[in-house]
């Protein structure tokens, strides 16, 4: 868990604008090796934006991102390259639903690392095994309930070896009763170095692994702080009210 | 001339005329399909002015009767120094209708995948051409499969545009004018050719159910 010195997603001066609306505002950010970044705020402040820019999903109107000290690739095959070594995980999972759980986290090593076929099945079972649903290794993605299928998902984001990965809400679409099983795969990936921005308001989560909570409102970046700082003495009246309200005060 | 009579006087002709309507409906549907993939990759291709070309292809022939087609195909292309044969012009107008239905076809087996299955795809690293190949294809094919085989007894039915024009051998409904040229058949003839049409129509109607039951994807 410890975190190192070394910057490997770096955002500064970031704007975007979605036509008149100015959904990041002068975003800087750094994150560092085998940290976890929790961000948080309400609804529309734009959270998903910002997680989604960092592996190019969304472009930025200014401002620049750095990964490992080296701006992101505009577009093309150095960015499909990039892409592969930062992990991306869904709300809603977004399993390919026409392949096998099997198919699903051995697509990428294939198609994109040229990994031989045995190998990459032999990787993807062990990788199954450890999120828990190497049983389900031959259904298609339909037959798994939303836990299972998120977890899945983060299995096809390890098949690549992600040098970083990116999760935008991981357990907002779950029943309650699987939010724990998808968290708990998250807190080990977590014990085990992996450097993390999560979008969620799992606030357990937070303050258990999390290095540092990023509070957002409006497009801004309103504080900045460890969790248990920023849970038990918010700075802001924006992150006092948002606490507020997650607690349902 | 009742029905049984036709069939004993003209059953071989009939039998290659079925077999050359099957043939072109082949030819057609599966020529069709593969330009429809590609007009389909042009519209959803990042680069605006393939998008462009590939929606305006299909406004085009969607919206052309493919008999129109057909008579500018024939009349009107040796004015421009292009000459086909008319079986060559008529599968070859067929194909622009098909593709073009097969197009739209596609499209809406697309926006079935969503969004968010081609942004895990790029996440994972793949390129915009694998993820046609991997994903966007082998889906928009498995969730049309109904749609398309509509589109298949569709070119079958159109194939009888070849009675405008003379083929040898005809086919179904170019038979009728053959046999009515030959005896006083009259409409003994259409009911040959109509038996023929509605047996293919059922058989494929019958396959591509099955298919379909076979190959949807569950979501
Ligand atoms: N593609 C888009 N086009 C236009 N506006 C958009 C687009 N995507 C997001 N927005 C708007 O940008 C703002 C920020 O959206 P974003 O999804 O980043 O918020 P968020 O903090 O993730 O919210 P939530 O908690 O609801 O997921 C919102 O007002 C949203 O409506
Ligand atoms: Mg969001």
């Amino acid at each position: 868990m410890a975190a190192s010195d070394t910057a490997i997603i770096q955002m500064h001066h970031v704007d975007k604008h979605y036509g008149q609306l100015h959904v990041l505002q002068d975003i800087n950010l750094d994150v560092h090796k085998g940290e976890v970044v929790v961000l948080i705020g309400p609804s529309g402040s734009g959270k998903s934006t910002l997680c989604r820019t960092i592996n190019r999903l969304e472009t930025i109107d200014s401002g620049e991102i750095l990964f490992e000290g080296k701006p992101l690739p505009q577009e093309g095959k150095e960015l499909a390259a990039y892409r592969a070594e930062i992990g991306m995980v869904f709300q809603s999972f977004n399993l390919f639903a026409h392949k096998s759980i099997l198919d699903n986290v051995t697509l990428g090593p294939r198609e994109v690392l040229k990994t031989p076929k045995d190998v990459a099945e032999k990787e993807a079972m062990e990788l199954l095994e450890r999120v828990g649903v190497a049983e389900q290794a031959h259904k298609v993605p339909a037959q798994l309930s939303g836990g299972q299928q998120q977890r899945v998902a983060i299995a096809r984001s390890l098949a690549m070896h992600p040098k970083a990965m990116l999760f935008d809400e991981p357990t907002s679409a779950l029943d309650p009763e699987m939010i724990n099983e998808v968290l708990e795969v998250m807190v080990e990936l977590a014990r085990e170095g992996m450097t993390m921005v999560v979008v969620t308001h799992e606030m357990n989560f937070a303050r258990r692994v999390s290095n540092r909570v990023v509070f957002m409102a409006d497009g801004q970046i309103m504080e900045e702080a460890s969790p248990d700082e920023f849970f038990d003495h918010p700075k802001t009246d924006r992150a006092k009210d948002f606490l507020d309200s997650i607690r349902g005060h | 001339m009742g029905v049984g009579e036709v069939v004993a006087e003209f059953g071989g002709v009939y039998v290659q005329s079925l077999l050359s309507t099957w043939l072109m409906t082949i030819v057609c549907f599966l020529g069709g399909l593969a330009l429809g993939v590609l007009i389909t990759v042009m519209r959803v291709s990042p680069i605006k002015p393939l998008r462009v070309v590939g929606d305006f292809y299909v406004q085009v022939f969607r919206n052309i009767p493919t008999i129109s087609l057909l008579v500018i195909f024939v009349y009107a292309l040796p004015y421009l120094g292009l000459l086909l044969e008319y079986r060559a012009c008529l599968i070859v107008c067929i194909i622009l209708v098909v593709s073009s239905f097969a197009s739209e076809n596609f499209m809406s087996g697309i926006n079935a995948i969503g969004v968010g299955q081609i942004e895990a795809a790029r996440s994972v690293g793949l390129s915009f051409v694998q993820i046609v190949r991997l994903i966007v294809i082998p889906q928009a094919l498995r969730t049309t499969v109904l749609p398309m085989t509509n589109l298949l007894i569709a070119t079958l039915l159109t194939t009888a545009m070849g009675s405008q024009v003379p083929l040898t051998p005809p086919e179904l409904t170019g038979m009728v004018n053959y046999v009515n040229a030959r005896s006083v058949a009259g409409i003994s003839a259409f009911v040959v050719s109509a038996i023929c049409y509605a047996g293919t129509a059922l058989v494929i109607g019958f396959l591509g159910n099955k298919l379909d039951k076979k190959v949807r994807i569950v979501r």
